[in-house]
């Protein structure tokens, strides 16, 4: 946390002037960010800050007005049409979490976790398990591979949700309010597996209002307010000593909560 | 009740049950047809191309507003105008597999709606092109949404097979029908053919009704 922001490092994600305009309303408005390799982020701001359309974009599940970005340094035009190959592209290497889990409740834990890797990356059955098995080891579920997500708590279901992502092994993983959700101790059981996924150095972009997860974990804190970044940093010292009044105003909001 | 009445019971039985088994026939025909076309129509009709979707909405909305009776003479009747001819039987099944489709289409559809939009998003998210997130996602749990409402369209069709018997489709009512007609006895005879629709639907019912609630538990 003590390097500085600017890496030499290449970064693993850049996004380069995207903007996301909703008819007159601009909900991304001209947002660029560099993300090294291994590096946590975590976006806090208002509810209509951008921050989870900023999130949703990345990946394009909703498609920016302009803007372009790049990982592992392959570049995606977004401005206008993007074709189905270059979004599966991107999308290999994103990996998303979201609020409310997305499981598919139809099929076992250890099918949500390999299904997608047979059908996306094209292992095989047995690999697919291997795979998924190693995972829900990691994320302390292996107990509960043969369960259908509805009889898995949310803590468990929104862990389970993290392993289907890692299992098709992404360059960068988003987490879009991933605890929300959950009441208090179930969203410690899953900030303990982000914690420890940081600490093996996966890149990371979290949105997110747990501020104490942002100030322990994240390496940057970057703070939105009307679809633009409006002050980033190292997150203590953001924190502290917020050098803009709408991040003072936000931050001491959601002190009191 | 007459013990004579118990005896002509016994007698016209093997013809009704005669009759039964062609109905029966023409429903399970009609239905495993139906279905995988109203399935086909179902996708099509959320398909996001205008192009596709509207035709098919069309279609279906055309086979749901016609009367059964009148999908089955226009077929049985109508059609040999435009030179192509079916026996009674193909008919019946042709006619009652258009209505099927065109109904199930919709319980489908509303089905398919009813699968969150986040899973679909967390398919895309995952990289699952589309057709896999229909196939794997989307159809599995919309027709297991579905399925209580689609067996009861089932036990309707049936009971709407026995408007074949205007084609002289010798099903259940046709049977009941012409023993009628050689015996005048219509009110005994069509009691009895009343009587083994029953012993189909209602038990058919009580089986939706505990699937139903299998269903609710399973997804609740």
């Amino acid at each position: 946390m003590t390097e500085p922001l600017t890496s030499p490092a290449r970064p693993i994600l850049s996004i380069e002037g995207l903007s996301k305009q909703f008819g007159d309303h601009t909900a991304v408005d001209d947002v660029s960010l560099d993300v090294r390799p291994g590096e946590v982020v975590a976006i806090i701001g208002p509810s209509g800050s951008g921050k989870s359309t900023l999130l949703r974009c990345i990946n394009l599940l909703e498609s920016p007005t302009t803007g372009r970005i790049t990982v592992g340094g392959i570049p995606t035009e977004v401005d206008g049409k993007v074709s189905q190959r270059e979004l599966v592209a991107l999308r290999r290497k994103v990996g998303m979490v979201f609020q409310s889990f997305n499981l598919f409740p139809h099929l076992t834990v250890l099918r949500n976790i390999s299904l997608p890797q047979e059908r996306v990356l094209g292992r095989s059955r047995a690999e697919a398990d291997a795979r998924s098995m190693a995972l829900l080891e990691q994320v302390g579920l292996a107990s509960k591979a043969s369960s259908h997500p509805p009889r898995c708590s949310g803590g468990q279901q929104q862990r389970v949700a993290i392993a289907r992502a890692l299992a098709l092994d992404p360059s960068v993983m988003l987490f879009d309010e991933p605890t929300s959700a959950l009441d208090p101790e179930l969203g410690l059981e899953v900030l303990s597996v982000m914690r420890q996924l940081a600490d093996e150095g996966m890149t990371m972009i979290v949105v997110t209002h747990e501020i104490h997860f942002a100030s322990d974990v994240a390496d940057r804190l970057i703070v939105m307010a009307d679809g633009r970044i409006i002050e980033q940093g190292d997150p203590k010292t953001v924190i502290d000593d917020p050098q803009v009044e709408r991040t003072r105003t936000f931050l001491s909001a959601i002190r009191d909560r | 009740m007459s013990t004579s009445l118990i005896n002509d019971w016994g007698e016209w039985l093997p013809r009704l049950w005669d009759g039964l088994l062609v109905s029966l026939q023409v429903t399970g025909l009609s239905l495993v047809l139906g279905f995988v076309i109203g399935l086909g129509f179902a996708l099509l009709s959320s398909a996001g191309s205008g192009l596709v979707r509207w035709p098919a909405i069309l279609l279906v909305e055309i086979g749901r507003g016609m009367p059964a009776l009148v999908m089955l003479q226009l077929v049985y009747f109508g059609l040999p105008g435009v030179g192509i001819t079916f026996d009674a039987f193909p008919a019946t099944v042709v006619a009652l597999t258009l209505t099927t489709a065109a109904y199930t289409s919709e319980i489908i559809r509303a089905g398919l709606r009813a699968v969150p939009a986040g899973e679909l998003e967390a398919a895309d998210a995952l990289g699952l092109s589309h057709v896999d997130a229909m196939r794997f996602v989307v159809i599995p749990q919309g027709l297991r949404i579905a399925l209580p409402t689609l067996m009861g369209f089932a036990i309707l069709i049936f009971q709407v097979s026995a408007l074949a018997y205007s084609l002289g489709l010798p099903e259940l009512l046709g049977q009941a029908y012409s023993i009628g007609a050689a015996t005048f006895r219509y009110l005994d005879v069509l009691v009895l053919a009343g009587l083994l629709y029953l012993a189909i639907t209602i038990p058919a019912s009580w089986l939706v009704d505990r699937l139903e609630r299998r269903l609710s538990k399973h997804l609740g």
